[in-house]
Protein backbone atom coordinates (compact mmCIF):
# COMPACT_ATOMS: atom_id res chain seq x y z
CA UNK A 1 0.00 0.00 0.00
CA UNK A 2 1.56 3.25 -1.09
CA UNK A 3 1.65 6.59 0.67
CA UNK A 4 1.85 9.86 -1.19
CA UNK A 5 2.38 13.33 0.22
CA UNK A 6 1.63 16.35 -1.93
CA UNK A 7 2.96 19.72 -0.76
CA UNK A 8 2.10 18.99 2.86
CA UNK A 9 2.33 21.84 5.35
CA UNK A 10 1.63 21.77 9.05
CA UNK A 11 1.48 24.92 11.11
CA UNK A 12 0.85 24.85 14.84
CA UNK A 13 -0.69 28.06 16.01
CA UNK A 14 -1.28 29.30 19.49
CA UNK A 15 -2.29 32.80 20.43
CA UNK A 16 1.36 33.64 21.14
CA UNK A 17 3.37 31.96 18.45
CA UNK A 18 3.27 29.97 15.26
CA UNK A 19 5.37 26.90 14.49
CA UNK A 20 5.85 25.74 10.92
CA UNK A 21 6.47 22.09 11.71
CA UNK A 22 6.19 20.78 8.15
CA UNK A 23 7.03 23.11 5.37
CA UNK A 24 5.94 21.74 2.01
CA UNK A 25 6.85 18.10 1.72
CA UNK A 26 6.11 16.08 -1.40
CA UNK A 27 7.16 12.44 -1.41
CA UNK A 28 6.03 8.94 -2.23
CA UNK A 29 6.52 5.77 -0.21
CA UNK A 30 6.05 2.57 -2.18
CA UNK A 31 4.18 -0.52 -1.08
CA UNK A 32 6.42 -2.82 0.93
CA UNK A 33 9.13 -0.23 1.36
CA UNK A 34 11.10 0.22 4.61
CA UNK A 35 11.86 3.90 4.97
CA UNK A 36 13.57 5.75 7.80
CA UNK A 37 12.86 9.39 8.47
CA UNK A 38 15.78 10.99 10.27
CA UNK A 39 16.48 14.40 11.59
CA UNK A 40 17.38 16.31 14.73
CA UNK A 41 14.73 16.88 17.36
CA UNK A 42 12.30 19.58 16.32
CA UNK A 43 12.86 18.85 12.64
CA UNK A 44 9.24 17.75 12.29
CA UNK A 45 9.84 14.05 11.75
CA UNK A 46 7.28 12.89 14.33
CA UNK A 47 4.75 15.38 13.03
CA UNK A 48 5.27 13.95 9.55
CA UNK A 49 4.70 10.43 10.86
CA UNK A 50 1.48 11.42 12.60
CA UNK A 51 0.26 13.17 9.46
CA UNK A 52 0.83 9.97 7.50
CA UNK A 53 -0.83 8.07 10.35
CA UNK A 54 -3.99 10.17 10.04
CA UNK A 55 -3.71 11.22 13.66
CA UNK A 56 -3.28 14.81 12.57
CA UNK A 57 -4.43 16.77 9.57
CA UNK A 58 -2.17 18.89 7.36
CA UNK A 59 -2.78 22.62 7.33
CA UNK A 60 -2.26 22.52 3.60
CA UNK A 61 -1.56 19.78 1.07
CA UNK A 62 -2.76 16.21 0.80
CA UNK A 63 -1.85 12.87 2.30
CA UNK A 64 -2.91 10.08 -0.02
CA UNK A 65 -2.99 6.56 1.36
CA UNK A 66 -3.67 3.73 -1.03
CA UNK A 67 -5.03 6.27 -3.50
CA UNK A 68 -7.46 7.79 -1.00
CA UNK A 69 -7.20 11.50 -0.25
CA UNK A 70 -7.40 11.48 3.54
CA UNK A 71 -8.51 15.10 3.82
CA UNK A 72 -11.84 14.02 2.40
CA UNK A 73 -12.46 11.47 5.14
CA UNK A 74 -14.48 12.06 8.29
CA UNK A 75 -13.41 11.09 11.78
CA UNK A 76 -15.05 7.67 11.68
CA UNK A 77 -13.48 6.82 8.33
CA UNK A 78 -10.06 7.97 9.49
CA UNK A 79 -10.48 5.87 12.61
CA UNK A 80 -11.31 2.85 10.48
CA UNK A 81 -8.31 3.53 8.26
CA UNK A 82 -6.04 3.61 11.32
CA UNK A 83 -7.65 0.51 12.74
CA UNK A 84 -7.50 -1.63 9.64
CA UNK A 85 -4.66 -0.39 7.49
CA UNK A 86 -2.19 1.27 9.84
CA UNK A 87 -0.25 0.00 12.84
CA UNK A 88 1.43 2.28 15.37
CA UNK A 89 4.49 1.70 17.50
CA UNK A 90 5.41 4.46 19.93
CA UNK A 91 8.55 5.30 21.84
CA UNK A 92 6.67 4.97 25.18
CA UNK A 93 5.05 1.68 24.11
CA UNK A 94 1.67 3.12 25.16
CA UNK A 95 0.18 -0.13 26.30
CA UNK A 96 -3.05 0.04 28.31
CA UNK A 97 -1.89 -0.55 31.86
CA UNK A 98 -5.05 -2.26 33.08
CA UNK A 99 -4.93 -4.89 30.35
CA UNK A 100 -2.69 -7.95 30.11
CA UNK A 101 -0.27 -8.36 27.19
CA UNK A 102 -2.74 -10.62 25.42
CA UNK A 103 -5.64 -8.22 25.99
CA UNK A 104 -3.57 -5.31 24.70
CA UNK A 105 -3.04 -7.23 21.47
CA UNK A 106 -6.75 -8.05 21.37
CA UNK A 107 -7.78 -4.43 21.74
CA UNK A 108 -7.62 -3.33 18.06
CA UNK A 109 -9.55 -6.47 17.15
CA UNK A 110 -12.17 -5.65 19.80
CA UNK A 111 -12.58 -2.23 18.19
CA UNK A 112 -12.94 -3.97 14.84
CA UNK A 113 -15.52 -6.40 16.20
CA UNK A 114 -13.60 -9.65 15.77
CA UNK A 115 -15.35 -12.50 17.65
CA UNK A 116 -13.83 -13.40 21.00
CA UNK A 117 -12.42 -16.85 20.23
CA UNK A 118 -10.90 -15.76 16.96
CA UNK A 119 -9.24 -12.69 18.44
CA UNK A 120 -7.84 -14.61 21.42
CA UNK A 121 -6.37 -17.21 19.09
CA UNK A 122 -4.97 -14.57 16.79
CA UNK A 123 -3.50 -12.47 19.61
CA UNK A 124 -1.80 -15.54 21.04
CA UNK A 125 -0.45 -16.40 17.60
CA UNK A 126 1.02 -12.92 17.26
CA UNK A 127 2.68 -13.10 20.67
CA UNK A 128 4.14 -16.46 19.69
CA UNK A 129 5.37 -15.06 16.39
CA UNK A 130 7.15 -12.27 18.23
CA UNK A 131 8.43 -14.74 20.82
CA UNK A 132 6.71 -13.53 23.99
CA UNK A 133 3.79 -15.93 24.45
CA UNK A 134 5.08 -16.72 27.96
CA UNK A 135 4.14 -13.23 29.21
CA UNK A 136 0.66 -13.22 27.68
CA UNK A 137 -1.13 -12.97 31.02
CA UNK A 138 1.11 -10.31 32.49
CA UNK A 139 0.34 -6.62 32.70
CA UNK A 140 2.68 -3.96 31.24
CA UNK A 141 4.03 -3.05 34.68
CA UNK A 142 5.22 -6.61 35.15
CA UNK A 143 7.38 -6.91 32.03
CA UNK A 144 10.54 -5.26 30.69
CA UNK A 145 10.66 -2.36 28.24
CA UNK A 146 11.78 -4.61 25.43
CA UNK A 147 8.91 -6.99 26.13
CA UNK A 148 6.46 -4.11 26.29
CA UNK A 149 7.60 -2.90 22.91
CA UNK A 150 7.17 -6.40 21.51
CA UNK A 151 3.62 -6.46 22.84
CA UNK A 152 3.14 -3.08 21.15
CA UNK A 153 4.39 -4.54 17.86
CA UNK A 154 2.00 -7.48 18.23
CA UNK A 155 -0.80 -4.99 18.93
CA UNK A 156 0.14 -2.93 15.89
CA UNK A 157 -0.04 -6.07 13.75
CA UNK A 158 -3.37 -7.29 15.20
CA UNK A 159 -5.58 -6.21 12.32
CA UNK A 160 -2.97 -7.08 9.69
CA UNK A 161 -2.17 -3.53 8.66
CA UNK A 162 -0.31 -2.78 5.42
CA UNK A 163 1.67 0.08 6.92
CA UNK A 164 3.60 0.11 10.20
CA UNK A 165 4.35 3.55 11.62
CA UNK A 166 7.16 3.52 14.17
CA UNK A 167 7.94 6.60 16.26
CA UNK A 168 11.38 6.10 17.83
CA UNK A 169 10.51 2.51 18.74
CA UNK A 170 13.92 1.88 20.29
CA UNK A 171 14.27 5.26 21.98
CA UNK A 172 13.63 3.92 25.47
CA UNK A 173 15.55 0.66 25.06
CA UNK A 174 19.15 -0.41 25.49
CA UNK A 175 20.97 -1.07 22.23
CA UNK A 176 20.64 -4.84 22.42
CA UNK A 177 16.86 -4.80 22.94
CA UNK A 178 16.67 -2.03 20.38
CA UNK A 179 18.34 -4.15 17.75
CA UNK A 180 16.08 -7.10 18.55
CA UNK A 181 13.02 -4.89 18.11
CA UNK A 182 14.36 -3.56 14.82
CA UNK A 183 15.01 -7.17 13.75
CA UNK A 184 11.41 -8.05 14.43
CA UNK A 185 10.16 -5.03 12.49
CA UNK A 186 12.50 -5.86 9.63
CA UNK A 187 11.16 -9.42 9.55
CA UNK A 188 7.59 -8.19 9.33
CA UNK A 189 8.66 -5.98 6.44
CA UNK A 190 10.42 -8.75 4.59
CA UNK A 191 8.15 -11.68 5.33
CA UNK A 192 4.73 -10.05 5.35
CA UNK A 193 5.53 -7.22 2.94
CA UNK A 194 4.38 -4.58 5.41
CA UNK A 195 5.40 -1.03 4.53
CA UNK A 196 7.46 0.35 7.42
CA UNK A 197 7.90 4.02 8.10
CA UNK A 198 10.41 4.53 10.89
CA UNK A 199 11.18 7.79 12.64
CA UNK A 200 14.49 7.79 14.47
CA UNK A 201 17.47 9.93 15.26
CA UNK A 202 19.67 6.89 15.81
CA UNK A 203 21.72 6.13 12.66
CA UNK A 204 22.36 2.53 13.73
CA UNK A 205 18.62 1.87 13.73
CA UNK A 206 18.07 3.71 10.47
CA UNK A 207 20.44 1.21 8.85
CA UNK A 208 17.66 -1.38 8.91
CA UNK A 209 15.78 0.72 6.33
CA UNK A 210 16.12 0.51 2.57
CA UNK A 211 15.85 4.21 2.18
CA UNK A 212 16.62 7.09 4.52
CA UNK A 213 15.17 10.57 4.19
CA UNK A 214 16.44 13.44 6.25
CA UNK A 215 14.36 16.25 7.59
CA UNK A 216 15.47 19.69 8.70
CA UNK A 217 13.15 22.55 9.67
CA UNK A 218 10.19 20.78 8.20
CA UNK A 219 11.75 20.19 4.77
CA UNK A 220 13.26 17.15 3.10
CA UNK A 221 16.99 17.50 2.72
CA UNK A 222 17.81 14.91 0.11
CA UNK A 223 15.34 12.91 -1.83
CA UNK A 224 17.03 10.10 -3.67
CA UNK B 1 -14.83 -6.86 27.35
CA UNK B 2 -15.69 -3.17 27.61
CA UNK B 3 -17.46 -3.95 30.86
CA UNK B 4 -14.40 -5.77 32.14
CA UNK B 5 -12.19 -2.88 31.09
CA UNK B 6 -14.49 -0.40 32.82
CA UNK B 7 -14.41 -2.40 36.04
CA UNK B 8 -10.62 -2.55 35.93
CA UNK B 9 -10.38 1.16 35.35
CA UNK B 10 -12.58 1.81 38.35
CA UNK B 11 -10.47 -0.54 40.41
CA UNK B 12 -7.41 1.51 39.56
CA UNK B 13 -8.80 4.28 41.72
CA UNK B 14 -10.47 2.13 44.34
CA UNK B 15 -10.84 4.72 47.08
CA UNK B 16 -12.19 7.33 44.75
CA UNK B 17 -14.65 4.95 43.12
CA UNK B 18 -15.80 3.63 46.49
CA UNK B 19 -16.44 7.13 47.78
CA UNK B 20 -18.48 7.96 44.70
CA UNK B 21 -20.50 4.80 45.29
CA UNK B 22 -20.99 5.72 48.94
CA UNK B 23 -22.36 9.09 47.80
CA UNK B 24 -24.92 7.40 45.59
CA UNK B 25 -25.79 4.92 48.35
CA UNK B 26 -26.52 7.77 50.74
CA UNK B 27 -28.58 9.61 48.15
CA UNK B 28 -30.66 6.60 47.19
CA UNK B 29 -31.11 5.64 50.83
CA UNK B 30 -32.27 9.13 51.71
CA UNK B 31 -34.83 9.21 48.93
CA UNK B 32 -36.15 5.71 49.46
CA UNK B 33 -36.22 5.85 53.27
CA UNK B 34 -38.07 9.13 53.28
CA UNK B 35 -40.44 7.82 50.63
CA UNK B 36 -41.16 4.85 52.85
CA UNK B 37 -41.62 7.13 55.85
CA UNK B 38 -44.17 9.12 53.87
CA UNK B 39 -45.88 5.95 52.79
CA UNK B 40 -46.02 4.72 56.37
CA UNK B 41 -47.59 7.98 57.46
CA UNK B 42 -50.11 7.75 54.66
CA UNK B 43 -50.99 4.13 55.28
CA UNK B 44 -51.32 4.75 59.00
CA UNK B 45 -53.70 7.61 58.34
CA UNK B 46 -55.64 5.64 55.75
CA UNK B 47 -55.92 2.69 58.06
CA UNK B 48 -57.72 4.90 60.53
CA UNK B 49 -60.19 6.00 57.90
CA UNK B 50 -60.46 2.98 55.70
CA UNK B 51 -63.10 1.23 57.74
CA UNK B 52 -65.35 4.26 57.60
CA UNK B 53 -64.51 4.97 54.00
CA UNK B 54 -66.39 1.89 52.88
CA UNK B 55 -69.58 3.10 54.54
CA UNK B 56 -72.41 4.50 52.46
CA UNK B 57 -75.37 6.03 54.25
CA UNK B 58 -78.61 5.80 52.31
CA UNK B 59 -81.17 8.40 53.38
CA UNK B 60 -84.62 9.36 52.21
CA UNK B 61 -84.54 12.22 49.76
CA UNK B 62 -85.98 14.98 51.93
CA UNK B 63 -85.92 17.51 49.13
CA UNK B 64 -88.26 15.34 47.06
CA UNK B 65 -90.62 14.94 50.00
CA UNK B 66 -89.55 11.48 51.20
CA UNK B 67 -89.14 11.05 54.94
CA UNK B 68 -88.46 7.33 55.14
CA UNK B 69 -87.19 4.33 53.21
CA UNK B 70 -89.76 1.60 52.65
CA UNK B 71 -89.11 -2.00 53.69
CA UNK B 72 -89.29 -3.04 49.99
CA UNK B 73 -86.54 -0.62 49.08
CA UNK B 74 -84.41 -1.89 51.93
CA UNK B 75 -84.83 -5.44 50.60
CA UNK B 76 -83.59 -4.24 47.20
CA UNK B 77 -80.60 -2.48 48.73
CA UNK B 78 -79.76 -5.53 50.82
CA UNK B 79 -79.41 -7.64 47.68
CA UNK B 80 -76.96 -5.31 45.88
CA UNK B 81 -73.68 -7.07 45.18
CA UNK B 82 -70.28 -6.33 46.72
CA UNK B 83 -71.59 -5.23 50.07
CA UNK B 84 -70.62 -6.51 53.47
CA UNK B 85 -73.87 -5.50 55.08
CA UNK B 86 -76.89 -3.24 54.80
CA UNK B 87 -78.26 -2.19 58.16
CA UNK B 88 -81.67 -0.54 58.46
CA UNK B 89 -81.87 2.14 61.13
CA UNK B 90 -84.67 4.24 62.47
CA UNK B 91 -84.00 7.32 64.49
CA UNK B 92 -85.74 10.13 66.24
CA UNK B 93 -85.21 12.25 69.31
CA UNK B 94 -86.75 11.88 72.72
CA UNK B 95 -86.27 13.03 76.29
CA UNK B 96 -84.05 10.61 78.22
CA UNK B 97 -84.10 10.53 82.02
CA UNK B 98 -81.53 9.00 84.34
CA UNK B 99 -81.84 9.74 88.01
CA UNK B 100 -81.86 13.56 88.09
CA UNK B 101 -80.35 14.07 84.66
CA UNK B 102 -82.42 14.55 81.57
CA UNK B 103 -81.57 15.35 78.00
CA UNK B 104 -83.20 15.40 74.60
CA UNK B 105 -81.05 12.95 72.62
CA UNK B 106 -81.03 10.78 69.51
CA UNK B 107 -82.78 7.42 69.84
CA UNK B 108 -81.90 4.72 67.33
CA UNK B 109 -83.93 1.67 66.48
CA UNK B 110 -81.70 -1.11 65.25
CA UNK B 111 -81.43 -4.90 65.29
CA UNK B 112 -79.14 -6.27 67.95
CA UNK B 113 -76.89 -8.21 65.58
CA UNK B 114 -76.63 -5.15 63.34
CA UNK B 115 -75.51 -2.94 66.20
CA UNK B 116 -72.81 -5.50 66.97
CA UNK B 117 -71.57 -5.20 63.41
CA UNK B 118 -71.28 -1.45 63.76
CA UNK B 119 -69.80 -0.96 67.21
CA UNK B 120 -68.09 -2.68 70.08
CA UNK B 121 -69.13 -2.45 73.69
CA UNK B 122 -66.84 -0.47 75.95
CA UNK B 123 -68.58 -1.92 78.97
CA UNK B 124 -71.26 -4.61 79.36
CA UNK B 125 -72.77 -6.36 76.31
CA UNK B 126 -74.70 -5.28 73.30
CA UNK B 127 -78.14 -6.72 74.09
CA UNK B 128 -81.35 -5.08 72.96
CA UNK B 129 -84.01 -7.59 74.10
CA UNK B 130 -85.93 -5.25 76.35
CA UNK B 131 -82.77 -3.43 77.26
CA UNK B 132 -80.90 -0.41 75.86
CA UNK B 133 -77.35 0.38 74.81
CA UNK B 134 -76.06 3.90 75.34
CA UNK B 135 -73.31 5.90 73.67
CA UNK B 136 -70.06 6.71 75.43
CA UNK B 137 -70.60 10.44 75.92
CA UNK B 138 -74.15 10.07 77.16
CA UNK B 139 -73.04 7.42 79.64
CA UNK B 140 -70.16 9.49 80.93
CA UNK B 141 -72.16 12.73 81.10
CA UNK B 142 -74.96 11.14 83.02
CA UNK B 143 -72.73 8.76 84.95
CA UNK B 144 -74.65 5.74 83.71
CA UNK B 145 -73.28 2.29 84.57
CA UNK B 146 -74.18 -1.06 83.04
CA UNK B 147 -77.21 -2.62 84.72
CA UNK B 148 -78.81 0.67 85.72
CA UNK B 149 -82.10 1.93 84.35
CA UNK B 150 -82.87 4.85 82.08
CA UNK B 151 -86.19 6.01 80.74
CA UNK B 152 -86.89 6.99 77.19
CA UNK B 153 -90.11 8.92 77.02
CA UNK B 154 -92.32 7.03 79.41
CA UNK B 155 -90.66 3.62 78.97
CA UNK B 156 -87.88 2.33 81.17
CA UNK B 157 -84.95 0.18 80.01
CA UNK B 158 -82.08 -1.56 81.68
CA UNK B 159 -78.69 -0.50 80.24
CA UNK B 160 -77.00 -3.65 78.96
CA UNK B 161 -73.94 -2.01 77.47
CA UNK B 162 -72.00 1.19 76.81
CA UNK B 163 -70.42 1.65 73.38
CA UNK B 164 -66.81 2.57 72.71
CA UNK B 165 -66.17 6.20 71.93
CA UNK B 166 -66.55 6.72 68.16
CA UNK B 167 -66.13 10.38 67.34
CA UNK B 168 -67.30 11.62 63.97
CA UNK B 169 -68.11 9.49 60.97
CA UNK B 170 -69.50 6.09 60.26
CA UNK B 171 -72.92 7.41 59.30
CA UNK B 172 -74.50 7.53 62.76
CA UNK B 173 -73.67 9.63 65.77
CA UNK B 174 -73.66 7.00 68.48
CA UNK B 175 -71.80 8.80 71.24
CA UNK B 176 -74.70 10.82 72.49
CA UNK B 177 -77.49 8.37 71.71
CA UNK B 178 -79.59 5.52 73.03
CA UNK B 179 -79.98 2.33 71.01
CA UNK B 180 -83.17 0.29 71.25
CA UNK B 181 -84.40 -2.75 69.39
CA UNK B 182 -86.64 -2.08 66.39
CA UNK B 183 -89.62 -3.36 68.33
CA UNK B 184 -89.00 -1.10 71.32
CA UNK B 185 -88.36 1.85 69.02
CA UNK B 186 -91.64 1.24 67.20
CA UNK B 187 -93.52 1.16 70.50
CA UNK B 188 -92.34 4.69 71.24
CA UNK B 189 -92.36 6.32 67.84
CA UNK B 190 -94.62 4.25 65.58
CA UNK B 191 -92.63 4.94 62.42
CA UNK B 192 -93.32 3.17 59.14
CA UNK B 193 -90.11 2.99 57.11
CA UNK B 194 -86.45 3.39 58.00
CA UNK B 195 -84.73 6.74 58.41
CA UNK B 196 -81.44 5.47 57.04
CA UNK B 197 -79.68 2.37 55.77
CA UNK B 198 -76.01 1.96 56.64
CA UNK B 199 -74.30 0.05 53.81
CA UNK B 200 -70.72 -1.12 53.91
CA UNK B 201 -69.04 -1.97 50.61
CA UNK B 202 -66.93 -5.13 50.72
CA UNK B 203 -63.95 -3.10 49.54
CA UNK B 204 -63.07 0.54 48.97
CA UNK B 205 -63.00 0.13 45.22
CA UNK B 206 -66.67 -0.95 45.14
CA UNK B 207 -68.04 2.12 46.90
CA UNK B 208 -68.88 3.91 43.66
CA UNK B 209 -70.36 0.79 42.07
CA UNK B 210 -72.58 0.09 45.04
CA UNK B 211 -73.88 3.65 45.04
CA UNK B 212 -74.58 3.51 41.34
CA UNK B 213 -76.39 0.22 41.68
CA UNK B 214 -78.58 1.45 44.55
CA UNK B 215 -79.40 4.56 42.56
CA UNK B 216 -80.38 2.45 39.53
CA UNK B 217 -82.51 0.04 41.49
CA UNK B 218 -84.28 2.33 43.98
CA UNK B 219 -84.53 5.66 42.19
CA UNK B 220 -86.31 4.21 39.18
CA UNK B 221 -89.26 6.58 38.83
CA UNK B 222 -88.47 9.15 41.46
CA UNK B 223 -85.42 10.06 43.42
CA UNK B 224 -86.44 8.37 46.61
CA UNK B 225 -83.04 8.10 48.30
CA UNK B 226 -79.79 10.00 48.55
CA UNK B 227 -76.39 8.66 49.43
CA UNK B 228 -73.52 10.00 51.41
CA UNK B 229 -70.02 8.51 51.56
CA UNK B 230 -66.63 9.36 52.97
CA UNK B 231 -64.51 8.78 49.94
CA UNK B 232 -63.57 12.40 49.40
CA UNK B 233 -62.24 12.44 52.94
CA UNK B 234 -59.93 9.55 52.12
CA UNK B 235 -58.89 11.18 48.89
CA UNK B 236 -57.98 14.35 50.72
CA UNK B 237 -55.89 12.47 53.22
CA UNK B 238 -54.20 10.49 50.48
CA UNK B 239 -53.46 13.53 48.35
CA UNK B 240 -52.07 15.64 51.14
CA UNK B 241 -49.92 12.75 52.34
CA UNK B 242 -48.66 12.12 48.82
CA UNK B 243 -47.67 15.72 48.27
CA UNK B 244 -45.92 15.82 51.62
CA UNK B 245 -44.01 12.65 50.70
CA UNK B 246 -43.02 14.13 47.37
CA UNK B 247 -41.81 17.27 49.07
CA UNK B 248 -39.70 15.31 51.56
CA UNK B 249 -38.30 13.15 48.79
CA UNK B 250 -37.35 16.23 46.79
CA UNK B 251 -35.33 17.43 49.77
CA UNK B 252 -33.69 14.02 50.03
CA UNK B 253 -32.94 14.17 46.32
CA UNK B 254 -30.53 17.02 47.00
CA UNK B 255 -28.16 14.52 48.57
CA UNK B 256 -28.33 12.45 45.41
CA UNK B 257 -27.63 15.55 43.37
CA UNK B 258 -24.49 16.08 45.42
CA UNK B 259 -23.53 12.45 44.78
CA UNK B 260 -24.11 13.07 41.08
CA UNK B 261 -21.72 15.99 41.18
CA UNK B 262 -19.27 13.61 42.88
CA UNK B 263 -19.46 11.23 39.95
CA UNK B 264 -19.13 14.10 37.53
CA UNK B 265 -16.04 15.17 39.39
CA UNK B 266 -14.26 11.83 39.51
CA UNK B 267 -15.12 10.99 35.93
CA UNK B 268 -13.76 14.35 34.79
CA UNK B 269 -10.58 13.69 36.75
CA UNK B 270 -10.39 10.27 35.24
CA UNK B 271 -10.83 11.69 31.75
CA UNK B 272 -7.97 14.07 32.35
CA UNK B 273 -5.66 11.49 33.88
CA UNK B 274 -6.32 9.06 31.09
CA UNK B 275 -6.02 11.52 28.21
CA UNK B 276 -2.98 9.70 26.90
CA UNK B 277 -4.67 6.33 27.14
CA UNK B 278 -7.67 7.71 25.28
CA UNK B 279 -5.28 9.00 22.62
CA UNK B 280 -3.70 5.56 22.27
CA UNK B 281 -7.06 3.88 21.95
CA UNK B 282 -8.13 6.39 19.33
CA UNK B 283 -4.82 5.90 17.48
CA UNK B 284 -5.20 2.15 17.30
CA UNK B 285 -8.70 2.46 16.00
CA UNK B 286 -11.27 3.10 18.74
CA UNK B 287 -14.10 5.22 17.35
CA UNK B 288 -15.31 8.19 19.39
CA UNK B 289 -18.49 6.35 20.36
CA UNK B 290 -16.43 3.50 21.83
CA UNK B 291 -14.60 5.93 24.09
CA UNK B 292 -17.91 7.55 24.99
CA UNK B 293 -19.43 4.17 25.75
CA UNK B 294 -16.46 3.08 27.85
CA UNK B 295 -16.63 6.14 30.09
CA UNK B 296 -20.40 5.99 30.32
CA UNK B 297 -20.10 2.36 31.34
CA UNK B 298 -17.81 3.36 34.17
CA UNK B 299 -20.20 5.93 35.58
CA UNK B 300 -23.11 3.54 35.03
CA UNK B 301 -21.30 0.87 37.05
CA UNK B 302 -20.77 3.35 39.88
CA UNK B 303 -24.44 4.32 39.66
CA UNK B 304 -25.77 0.78 39.46
CA UNK B 305 -23.61 -0.47 42.30
CA UNK B 306 -24.44 2.52 44.50
CA UNK B 307 -28.13 2.45 43.65
CA UNK B 308 -28.60 -1.26 44.26
CA UNK B 309 -26.69 -1.24 47.53
CA UNK B 310 -28.53 1.94 48.49
CA UNK B 311 -31.88 0.36 47.63
CA UNK B 312 -31.14 -2.65 49.82
CA UNK B 313 -29.88 -0.51 52.67
CA UNK B 314 -32.98 1.65 52.30
CA UNK B 315 -34.94 -0.96 54.17
CA UNK B 316 -32.59 -0.53 57.09
CA UNK B 317 -32.71 3.24 56.74
CA UNK B 318 -36.47 3.16 56.57
CA UNK B 319 -36.73 1.01 59.70
CA UNK B 320 -34.56 3.54 61.47
CA UNK B 321 -36.33 6.67 60.21
CA UNK B 322 -39.84 5.27 60.63
CA UNK B 323 -39.28 3.97 64.13
CA UNK B 324 -37.46 7.11 65.21
CA UNK B 325 -40.52 9.10 64.10
CA UNK B 326 -42.65 6.94 66.33
CA UNK B 327 -44.52 5.05 63.64
CA UNK B 328 -45.09 1.33 63.40
CA UNK B 329 -42.60 -0.33 61.03
CA UNK B 330 -45.32 -2.63 59.65
CA UNK B 331 -45.47 -0.77 56.39
CA UNK B 332 -41.73 -0.75 55.67
CA UNK B 333 -41.85 -4.17 54.04
CA UNK B 334 -45.31 -3.57 52.60
CA UNK B 335 -45.54 -3.80 48.79
CA UNK B 336 -46.75 -0.18 48.74
CA UNK B 337 -43.30 0.84 50.05
CA UNK B 338 -41.44 -1.00 47.31
CA UNK B 339 -42.36 1.69 44.81
CA UNK B 340 -40.25 4.17 46.77
CA UNK B 341 -37.28 1.80 46.75
CA UNK B 342 -37.75 1.50 43.02
CA UNK B 343 -37.98 5.27 42.66
CA UNK B 344 -34.77 5.75 44.64
CA UNK B 345 -33.09 3.11 42.53
CA UNK B 346 -34.14 4.62 39.22
CA UNK B 347 -33.34 8.18 40.24
CA UNK B 348 -29.93 6.98 41.47
CA UNK B 349 -29.11 5.23 38.21
CA UNK B 350 -30.36 8.14 36.16
CA UNK B 351 -28.36 10.67 38.16
CA UNK B 352 -25.19 8.63 37.68
CA UNK B 353 -25.65 8.24 33.96
CA UNK B 354 -26.49 11.91 33.53
CA UNK B 355 -23.43 12.87 35.58
CA UNK B 356 -21.28 10.57 33.47
CA UNK B 357 -22.54 12.04 30.23
CA UNK B 358 -20.41 15.18 30.13
CA UNK B 359 -17.09 13.56 31.14
CA UNK B 360 -17.71 10.75 28.65
CA UNK B 361 -18.50 13.22 25.91
CA UNK B 362 -15.36 15.13 26.80
CA UNK B 363 -13.31 11.95 26.66
CA UNK B 364 -14.71 11.12 23.25
CA UNK B 365 -13.68 14.54 21.93
CA UNK B 366 -10.04 14.07 22.87
CA UNK B 367 -7.85 14.59 19.79
CA UNK B 368 -5.54 11.57 19.46
CA UNK B 369 -2.59 13.69 18.39
CA UNK B 370 -2.80 16.06 21.33
CA UNK B 371 -3.44 13.19 23.74
CA UNK B 372 -0.30 11.37 22.60
CA UNK B 373 1.79 14.45 23.20
CA UNK B 374 0.19 14.86 26.64
CA UNK B 375 2.52 13.88 29.43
Amino acid sequence: MSVELVDVHKVYKTSYYEVRAINGITMRIEDGEFIAIMGPSGSGKSTLLYLIGCLDKPTKGEVIIDGVETSKLGDDELTRLRREKLGFIFQQYNLISTLTALENVELPMIFKGVPKDERKRKAMELLRLIGIEDIAERKPMEISGGQQQRVAIARAMANEPRILLCDEPTGNLDSKSGRQIMGTIKELNEEKGVTVILVTHDPSMAEFAERIVRLRDGRLQDVP
Amino acid sequence: MYLELAVRNLRRTKVRSSLAIVGIIIGVMAIASIGILGNTMKQTALERFSDQARIIVVMPSNIKGFTDIAEDDFKIIERVGNIEYAIPVKDDRKMVNYKDSRAYVAIYGINEEDLRKLYNAYDGDIKLKGSAVVGYRLASNFGISVGEKISVGNKTYRVSGILEYQGLGGGLNPDNAVFLSMEDFDRIFEKEGYTSIVVKASSLEFVQDVEKRIDELVNTKQQKVEMRDFESLIQNVEESMNSMTRFLMAIAAVSLLVAGVGILNIMLMSTMERTREIGVMRAIGAPRRTVLFLFLTESAILGLAGSFIGALLSYLGAFFVVSSMGYSTNYVLNPSSAIYILQGLLVGIMTSILSGLYPAWKASRVEPMEALRYE
